[in-house]
């Protein structure tokens, strides 16, 4: 579906000047600054699949996705969507695409939602009896119809993404990009939308391409992860395999039949205690949980046990501080 | 008396946007400039002296204009209707400060930044570039510092009536038109008040308006000499304390009610 | 989805977005009828105090005057969006038109009606009407035709002038102080005719920023006062000239900017 390979993108700026005729000297400089938004990345999306893709602020996100959607001409490399080149064929691939971007509608401010959903019927070419069908779809799962009358201005934040999305998969795109969907919303409307999202990804083989900062949308809804940073790729693969690879440090949870003082416990290290409860991190590699159990039950008598994953928002800070927590460990 | 300075220095530091800001609002004035010079030397040229007035005290009186405009429209309007529309106003009736003096610390603010920063090079514009003369005596020009506050506060509050009536209504732009068009008129801003005929004379002598421009530029121009001067600055004076105290009256009643609405 | 199929949707919807506020649409012409008599309010007491602007009397001036507005209505009421091209950089408007499957400068320009500008059409139309008779204008055929075409020419001129102006936002991303700076060459040709101006001005306004042809240009032939420009007469038949000139160049001055958009990102 999606193919990119060695793909660069530099950004030549005229260094700005100060001072109180800086506009004017910016205007006749020609000094230069590049910077490599985007530095020789690749990677390959099948259709159907869904994956997250992020990274901090600056890392060169929003600039390779406004090249996958072709709004952005790649400084060098090679894109493609679905068998084209987005940049070169900027409104037949817009017809394969669909976007909502958290922050800001697409949708128009003023008049009822399902006068922008028939502009972007008429627009797209969408087949009335499609029309229909999506209309009905996303009466069922998104409630539109509770909305569907009303100016977006009226909207609140939940009913405004939901009628985004409604607009971004009316013409049944092949591949959906949501930037910061769910940004603000509560969490009864997020779950809403999380079930949405599979369920469209698994009943139509949308492929989708998550943006968010929000870990627990990934960890829910994404079963591929995509990591850039300072415009490289930094991590691809499975969620699974990115927490066995850096989620090295688990966490063992005892709750003891009484309060119990501290005490040590070989190959692992208390973070936490409440109560009877008592946290001990260890790492995957030293030990694992049922040699620590043992250990820990001939010290005190044991309630009840269980063992804690790493979350992913800990694992990809390590990996955004390029410190490999493993890596370190295991050379020792 | 400090507000006002606070208010002034907060603009002084705010560096990037008014220094664009400033770029077009000097170029605007320097195009009217040129613009309003051409226009009544050729006016004048078919009858030189009209009214016993000089082509060089004419070009003097709107080459001033333009330079001035820009320390009247300081904008409490729409000050005053954007907070009531994004509800911000709250904030301001919180604040341990009258409204009204508030509103008056802002705008005279903005318009001392603005002397420096427009005025002053405009006027030195003018005068090297638009033929646009000095005071016609020292008498003259101090009476136009004094004409020009009294004219300042008489638009001032003019602007502050309007203000409240768009945060009744919530609808600012067809008022302030409204209002700036009658200005233009009646404040001699374009023309001055001594070319209107018949019944717009007697109009535009008895509105508040010419004080506005009409007043501090003729005395500049030295068009408006001796008792005429007291004449027109009691006028003033007059005016201003009337709409001082009707803007008072008025903002008692429209603060009760944006209160009692929840603003 | 043609070109005009989809222009025709988007002023539909923008039509519908504006009714939603119906109040404001009767006090803004209201507005706008009263702010265009206090200018003619303005040029009159001038005049007839001089008799005269450099030999244009005041009917002749209202011509003039009001020939500018009905160019300018009939722009500004499909296509005063133009203006805004540096927001829609700036609020990522711009992306969300080129996601779309449909023609980018059509998107930008049908916007918004901006419906108001039917009060100055009518004043425009009025104010001729009122001159023609009181001159006791009598054009024949041809003239009739040549103030159709000078109409629509001048609308075409004013857009043009808007686009490229809005154009070099693309380049230093703010177009705004331009268009304070260029409105204040609109007025003065606007209220006055240029022939009382300084050579300078006169240049700049024929040939660099070239808005004297909205109005003033034509006006000289469609009065007989072809005199006023002496030796420069041809000039006066030159409006639909320019118009077409200039939209070769907004042409490629728009795919510069796209191009630069598409490769800058800003």
């Amino acid at each position: 579906m999606i193919r990119v390979e060695h793909l660069t993108k530099v950004y030549q700026r005229v260094k700005r000047k100060e001072g109180v005729l800086g506009g004017l000297r910016t205007l006749f400089s020609t000094e230069y600054e590049t910077t490599r938004a985007v530095d020789d990345i690749s990677f390959h999306i099948d259709e159907g699949e869904l994956v997250g893709y992020i990274g901090p602020n600056g890392a060169g996100k929003s600039t390779s996705i406004k090249m996958l959607c072709g709004i952005l001409v790649p400084t060098s490399g090679h894109i493609e969507v679905n068998g084209l080149v987005p940049h070169k064929e900027r409104m037949t691939n817009a017809l394969q695409i669909g976007a909502v971007f958290g922050q800001k509608t697409q949708l128009w401010w003023d008049v009822p939602v399902i006068e922008s959903l028939r502009l972007f019927r008429d627009m797209y070419k969408v087949p009335e009896a499609q029309f229909k069908h999506n209309l009905n779809l996303f009466n069922e799962l998104l409630d539109l119809h509770e909305f569907q009358n009303t100016p977006v201005r009226q909207l609140s934040l939940g009913q405004r993404l939901r009628a985004d999305l409604a607009g971004a998969l009316l013409h049944n795109p092949r591949l959906l990009f949501l930037d910061e969907p769910m940004i603000g919303v509560d969490v009864v409307v997020k779950e809403r939308m999380r079930t949405f999202i599979k369920e469209i990804n698994h009943d139509r083989r949308v492929t989708i391409l998550l943006t968010t900062h929000d870990m627990t949308d990934i960890e829910k809804v994404c079963s591929r992860i995509m990591i850039i940073d300072h415009g490289h790729i930094v991590y691809d693969g499975n969620i699974e395999k990115m927490r066995a690879q850096y989620g090295t440090q688990r966490t063992l949870v005892v709750e003891f039949e009484e309060e119990v003082p501290e005490f040590s416990v070989p190959h692992a290290t208390l973070t936490r205690t409440e109560g009877k409860k008592k946290w001990f991190a260890f790492n995957r590699f030293e030990t694992n949980p049922s040699t620590l159990i043992t250990y820990v039950s001939t010290q005190y008598p044991i309630l009840d046990l269980a063992v804690e994953e790493p979350e992913i928002e800990a694992i990809v800070r390590t990996i955004y501080q390029q410190l490999p927590a493993s890596v370190e460990k295991a050379e020792r | 008396m400090k507000i006002f300075w606070a208010f002034a220095r907060q603009h002084f530091h705010s560096t990037a946007i008014y220094r664009f800001d400033f770029w077009m609002r000097v170029s605007s004035i320097f195009i009217l400039m040129y613009g309003t010079r051409w226009l009544w030397i050729t006016l004048y040229s078919q009858r030189p002296g009209a009214f016993g007035v000089s082509l060089g005290q004419m070009v003097t009186y709107t080459v001033l204009s333009m330079a001035i405009t820009n320390l009247f429209f300081t904008g409490p309007p729409y000050y005053m209707a954007g907070q009531v529309r994004s509800g911000a106003i709250d904030g301001d009736l919180l604040k341990p400060m009258d409204f009204h003096f508030h509103m008056l610390a802002r705008s005279t603010g903005e318009m001392i930044f603005r002397i420096f920063t427009i005025t002053i090079p405009g006027m030195l514009a003018g005068y090297f570039l638009f033929d646009l003369q000095l005071p016609a005596s020292v008498q003259s020009g101090v009476m136009f510092v004094v004409a020009f506050l009294l004219g300042y506060l008489v638009n001032f509050h003019l602007e502050f009536l309007l203000g409240a009536l768009s945060m009744v209504t919530l609808e600012i732009d067809n008022i302030d038109w409204a209002f700036h068009a009658t200005t233009r008129f009646f404040s001699g801003q374009y023309v001055p008040l001594w070319f209107f005929p018949g019944l717009l004379g007697t109009l535009a002598a008895i509105l508040p308006f010419r004080s506005i421009f009409f007043v501090p530029l003729s005395i500049y121009t030295g068009v408006m000499r001796g008792s005429a001067i007291t004449q027109a600055i009691l006028f003033q004076l007059f005016w201003a304390v009337i709409l001082f105290i009707v803007s008072r009256w008025v903002w008692e009643r429209v603060q009760l009610q944006i209160i009692s609405q929840g603003g | 989805m043609n070109g005009f199929q989809l222009y025709f949707r988007l002023i539909q919807i923008s039509l519908l977005s504006r009714m939603q506020y119906r109040a404001n649409f009767i006090a803004g012409i209201l507005g706008l009828v009263f702010w265009n008599i206090i200018n003619l309010g303005l040029i009159g007491v001038m005049v007839t105090q001089f008799t005269s602007l450099n030999h244009w009397t005041l009917w002749e001036l209202v011509f003039l005057y009001c020939l500018w507005i009905l160019c300018h209505s009939l722009y500004s009421l499909f296509f005063s969006q133009s203006t805004h091209m540096e927001d829609y950089l700036i609020e990522g408007t711009f992306d969300q038109f080129l996601l779309r499957p449909a023609n980018l400068l059509i998107q930008v320009l049908g916007r918004e009606l901006q419906y108001i500008e039917i009060a100055d059409m009518l004043i425009g139309i009025t104010g001729i009407g009122l001159a023609y008779i009181q001159l006791n204008l009598q054009w024949n055929a041809w003239l009739w035709s040549f103030f159709l075409v000078a109409v629509v020419s001048g609308a075409v001129i004013e857009l043009s002038m808007n686009l490229l102006i809005a154009c070099s936002a693309f380049w230093t991303g703010r177009s705004r102080g331009s268009f304070i700076i260029a409105n204040q060459f609109y007025g003065l040709v606007h209220q006055y005719p240029i022939d009382i101006f300084g050579k300078v001005f006169r240049v700049f306004v024929t040939g660099f920023l070239p808005v004297a042809f909205m109005n003033y240009y034509p006006a000289v032939l469609l009065l007989g006062k072809q005199g006023q420009l002496g030796s420069a007469w041809p000039l006066s038949y030159m409006s639909p000239l320019v118009a077409l000139l200039l939209v070769g160049v907004v042409l490629i001055v728009w795919t510069l900017a796209l191009r630069r958009y598409s490769s800058s990102g800003s």
